[in-house]
């Protein structure tokens, strides 16, 4: 077959919808399905038109000066769990209370789905969703950048008063996942320093007296923890729970770079050192003979139940161990190797372009940013705030894993993200490093295969 | 024989279910067609351009989605192999007269009605290596003496998540073949016993051929169903460890949820493609049936 | 009755007991993972039930966020309508197809077995676009659509091979007999197929009481299912298990026991008389 440069935008897909709905008008009636939509639907719509109404009443008691036109805003978040659900509702209801310029946020829960939040919203937003405002990854920014969904948040930030209450470097990380480097795209929430959980008791146990202060110290711990404590022959406590499934890119990182490796060049020699360290660790039994498959679930699962001495995440965990444990966990850290990085998670809010209010919008994502929000958000959840108010608090300053977590800060950071990173970190990542760890294909083959799939062959 | 006057009553008949769905997905599909010779990648919307058959020879060297095709013929064949034979003897058990037989019938239904995010977690939960059942179970009996991480290993992953669609799909077979077991002559056994069959002749003889359409059609149905499944998979493993349970279907939603909607469509096709041998044969034999 | 050698009986007892503890176990295991406290679900010693059951999760799920019950009203709205509607249209179209003969018909069965083999998910920009052009988004029609269009093709297949089963000359008596062929159809055939109807309702019912991309894609918090309400059990920070599988057991529970009551209708002998092959 010959080939023909022939162009089809992505247009072409709205064009066919149009042709699509043209062709459904004229058949609706015959379709029994909507007859029966119709009763149905008038209820889920009341319902929801009752909400607006009654949230809408209680922004205009408030504002006594009710001189702005009344406006919605349509916010989509997902919640880690019901606690959080809760907290973002009452969020909500406070700004609506008390925002005085007659907006009224309504929220639309959808779930985390594994991640799959970001495609499906995009599936949503292609499709022509009215969704105004979302809570965001980073990693998704250039997929919406590329398809022009994105509202450009840099003239609203320039003239925002509170610009300053955020570092500057902050925003700088916003810049450079907007592609050019230029604009942003994305206002800054709450980010989670990922920092190394550990047992004091066990640490005791294996007769270890302080935290690592190096990388290779940390490796040694990790052998050192890893203990048959019944003499049966088998190891009952692990030194470290990997993360081999999704998500396991974030503290495998610190190996990485741990071996003067980085992520701009998979393939050099420090980097695959530290991929080797990784394999090691797996090879020689000094974690679960379950990472290739462990995602957070199970790495959390592990090391509360005893059988990891040592696991990597952020704050977001924090209230649940001291929950099980007590005083009986705590956190140090990644420490330096001959080189030093921990992972940055995010969370971001953005403003779509479809978006018809976009100063009402920037009021709910800035009061999301540095304000009210901010405080409760990051107090209610243990993630560390971005506003520099925020953080001076008690709350933050006096919390052993909010210490480790700021002690981080310096070195953290993101993934490069480029359009390949979704997919990369969903299905790259976790399978070659199974493939690896499991001797299906050498360390070099494996850093190969990962750097071509981050920048390209 | 069939009615063959011209009439119009047999298009009014079908006209309601074709309406309903040629509006909803006919033009979907066909653009999805037509993604399929394009580069047609949403993460890069403005490099979007017609290639000819460049996706689909893309796949043809693609290690991944022929070890996928591969992956899929075991899983379907494997899959709803057992899911029918287990069903049909669970059909035939609960076909019999005794005391609490409907509460029986009823709660042998509840794989079925499982919701496809629970049943990923809890067959998950049920594998686990640390702190899973099946573990226990087996550990307790002395037939491992040391856990095994089921879906850890590339080994025992593949037939782990098959297991788990086996147990999902016996009670969709098992109610089938039970309503249609109604349908079968009590005179034709009655007959059978006075010539001395046996209960294996009457099996053979009398129950199969007499709900061999049912068995055909639900066979059909299942294999494409079971070839499209994505959430049981999907639930328990994501298609790893090393891509060890990367069936086509959870190749191509993965590729898909990247927005790589070309290569994801193409595949797809290609999917559609398998499955159309297995569809034409049958459908060739239905029509010829029906002839004589 | 036919005498049977006893161990035979025996045999049958076995394998029913064999697979029904296969088919169960998993629920059990959920049943007792919604009851269990969250310190024995990561216990050094896996337990097989519990000495402190705890009620909590099934309270929650009614009392916070989750809002479990109108979830289950929204899932049953969509469930009940999608089985009605893809019930009638399939049947018509079905018994068009096992007895009349047309030009098209062929076609027309191909095009009907052939429309699920298309992943969804490759599908899903332009039906959201449909769905927003026809004012269905967020509400259950959106879902009754969808589902009933994914539904109609393998019920119609379904139905058509439970007619094909069911020998023709019943209604050739029938209309011999003075009977129209509605009339045939309506007191000979629907009769037989009432086990087959009640199967294939229950294949409908199942799809879309569990069906969880579209119901994602097209609800809002006010329409959202069941499927829904328990996928955002998951988020970053693991599992709610006590939740999610508190959730699954009530999702579990009411369709057992609408199939308790349904199964009734597949009575063996009931058509046994009527049917001569």
């Amino acid at each position: 077959m010959k080939k023909h440069p022939v162009t089809r935008k992505a247009a072409s897909i709205l064009a066919a919808s149009t042709m699509a709905a043209g062709l459904l008008a004229g058949c609706g009636g015959a379709a029994s399905g909507t007859t029966t939509a119709g009763g149905a639907t008038t209820k889920g719509a009341s319902t929801a038109a009752a909400t607006t109404k009654a949230a809408a009443g209680a922004a205009t008691t408030k504002a006594a000066s009710g001189s702005a036109e009344p406006v919605t805003i349509k916010f989509q978040y997902w919640a880690d769990n019901t606690d959080y659900s809760q907290l973002m509702q009452d969020i909500i209801k406070k700004f609506n209370e008390t925002n005085g310029k007659n907006i009224t946020v309504v929220g639309e829960e959808q779930p985390w789905d594994g991640g799959a939040y970001s495609e499906n919203l995009f599936n949503a937003k292609m499709g022509g969703s009215d969704v105004d405002v979302s809570t965001w990854k980073l990693t998704s920014t250039p997929l919406y950048v590329n398809n022009d969904l994105l509202l450009d948040l840099t003239p609203y930030i320039d003239k925002w008063d509170k610009k300053g209450d955020i570092e500057d470097n902050i925003y700088n990380v916003m810049k450079q996942a907007g592609g050019d480097n230029s604009k942003i795209y994305v206002m800054p929430w709450n980010i989670q320093v990922l920092y190394v959980y550990y047992r004091p008791s066990i640490f005791e146990k294996a007769g270890i007296d302080h935290t690592p202060t190096t990388y290779q110290e940390f490796l040694d711990d990790i052998k050192k923890c890893t203990m048959d404590t019944d003499g049966d022959g088998k190891t009952d406590v692990y030194g470290f729970g990997m993360r081999g499934a999704k998500g396991g890119q974030e503290p495998w990182g610190s190996f990485i770079y741990g071996e003067g490796g980085s992520f701009d060049d998979l393939t050099s020699a420090g980097s695959v050192q530290g991929m080797q360290d990784f394999i090691d660790l797996y090879k020689n039994g000094y974690v679960p003979p379950t990472a290739t498959s462990d995602g957070f679930n199970e790495i959390i699962a592990n090391f509360k139940s005893g059988l990891t001495a040592m696991t990597i995440h952020h704050t977001g965990s924090s209230k649940d161990m001291e929950a099980t444990f007590g005083d009986d966990v705590s956190a140090f850290a990644f420490p330096a190797g001959k080189g030093q990085w921990t992972s940055m998670g995010d969370t971001e809010t953005v403003i779509f372009k479809s978006c018809k209010h976009p100063e009402a919008a920037f009021e709910w994502v800035s009061y999301l940013a540095t304000g009210e929000g901010q405080k409760m958000w990051c107090e209610g959840t243990g993630n560390v705030p971005v506003s520099k108010t925020v953080s001076q608090g008690d709350f933050f300053q006096n919390n052993r894993f909010m210490k480790a977590s700021l002690e981080g800060e310096s070195y953290a950071g993101i993934l490069p993200i480029l359009d390949t990173t979704t997919e990369w970190i969903s299905t790259t990542w976790p399978n070659t490093v199974a493939q690896a760890l499991t001797g299906e294909i050498s360390t070099e083959d494996c850093m190969k295969t990962l750097q071509e799939g981050l920048y390209g062959k | 024989m069939k009615t063959k006057k011209r009439s119009i009553a047999p298009y009014l008949l079908v006209a309601p279910a074709t309406i309903i769905i040629v509006c909803v997905v006919f033009i979907p599909v066909i653009q999805a067609i037509l993604m399929s010779f394009q580069s047609y990648d949403l993460r890069r919307p403005n490099a979007i351009k017609f290639i000819g058959l460049g996706n689909y020879i893309e796949a043809f060297t693609d290690t991944q989605f022929l070890n996928a095709v591969l992956r899929t013929v075991i899983w379907v064949v494997l899959g709803v192999g057992f899911q029918f034979i287990l069903g049909f003897v669970l059909a035939l058990l609960l076909n019999r007269q005794f005391r609490g037989r409907g509460a029986i019938r009823a709660v042998s239904m509840i794989p079925w009605v499982t919701p496809g995010v629970l049943i990923g977690l809890m067959w998950r939960w049920i594998y686990d290596g640390n702190f899973g059942v099946l573990n226990d179970i087996l550990l307790k009996l002395h037939i491992i003496d040391s856990a095994i991480p089921f879906l850890s290993q590339k080994s025992t992953a593949f037939p782990g998540v098959i297991v788990t669609i086996i147990w999902q799909g016996i009670p969709f077979f098992a109610l089938m073949i039970l309503a249609a077991l109604q349908g079968v002559s009590r005179d034709l056994y009655e007959a059978a016993e006075i010539d001395g069959a046996t209960k294996a002749q009457e099996l053979f003889y009398i129950t199969i051929p007499s709900i061999k359409n049912t068995i055909y059609v639900t066979g059909l149905l299942r294999i494409i169903w079971v070839a499209n499944s994505v959430d049981v998979i999907f639930n328990m493993t994501e298609g790893g460890p090393a891509y060890s349970t990367q069936t086509l279907s959870v190749y191509i939603y993965n590729k898909a949820n990247a927005l790589n909607l070309g290569y994801a469509s193409a595949m797809a096709i290609c999917l559609a493609l398998m499955l159309l041998v297995v569809v034409i044969p049958y459908l060739r034999m239905n029509f010829k049936e029906e002839k004589s | 009755m036919k005498y049977e050698k006893p161990g035979t009986k025996a045999l049958r007892l076995i394998l029913l007991i064999v697979m029904l503890v296969f088919i169960l176990f998993p629920f059990y295991w959920t049943f007792l993972t919604s009851i269990k406290p969250e310190n024995e679900l990561y216990g050094d010693t896996v337990t097989y039930f519990t000495v402190h059951p705890t009620f909590e999760a099934y309270k929650n799920l009614f009392t916070t966020t989750v809002n479990f019950l109108s979830a289950m009203g929204n899932s049953l709205i969509v469930a009940v309508s999608t089985t009605l509607v893809t019930l009638c249209v399939s049947t018509m179209a079905a018994y068009a197809f096992s007895r009349y003969d047309f030009p098209g018909r062929k076609a027309l069965m191909s095009i009907f077995l052939c429309n699920n083999m298309f992943p969804t998910v490759l599908l899903l920009i332009p039906l959201y676009t449909i769905m927003r052009k026809l004012h269905l988004l967020f509400t259950p029609g959106s879902l009754i659509l969808a589902y009933t269009t994914f539904t109609i093709p393998f019920s119609v297949w379904l139905l058509l091979g439970f007619i094909n089963d069911l020998p023709m000359s019943l209604e050739e008596a029938a209309q011999v007999d003075g009977c129209t062929r509605g009339k045939a159809f309506i007191k000979i055939i629907l009769p037989l197929l009432n086990p087959s109807i009640v199967a294939t309702g229950v294949y409908i019912f199942m799809q879309s009481w569990n069906e969880y991309t579209f119901a994602m894609m097209f609800t809002n918090t006010a329409t959202r299912t069941i499927p829904v309400a328990l996928k955002s059990l998951i988020g970053q920070l693991g599992v709610q298990w006590d939740l999610l599988t508190a959730g699954g057991i009530l999702t579990i529970i009411p369709v057992c026991i609408m199939f308790f009551f349904a199964q009734k209708r597949l009575v063996e002998g009931l058509t046994a008389g009527a049917v001569k092959g």
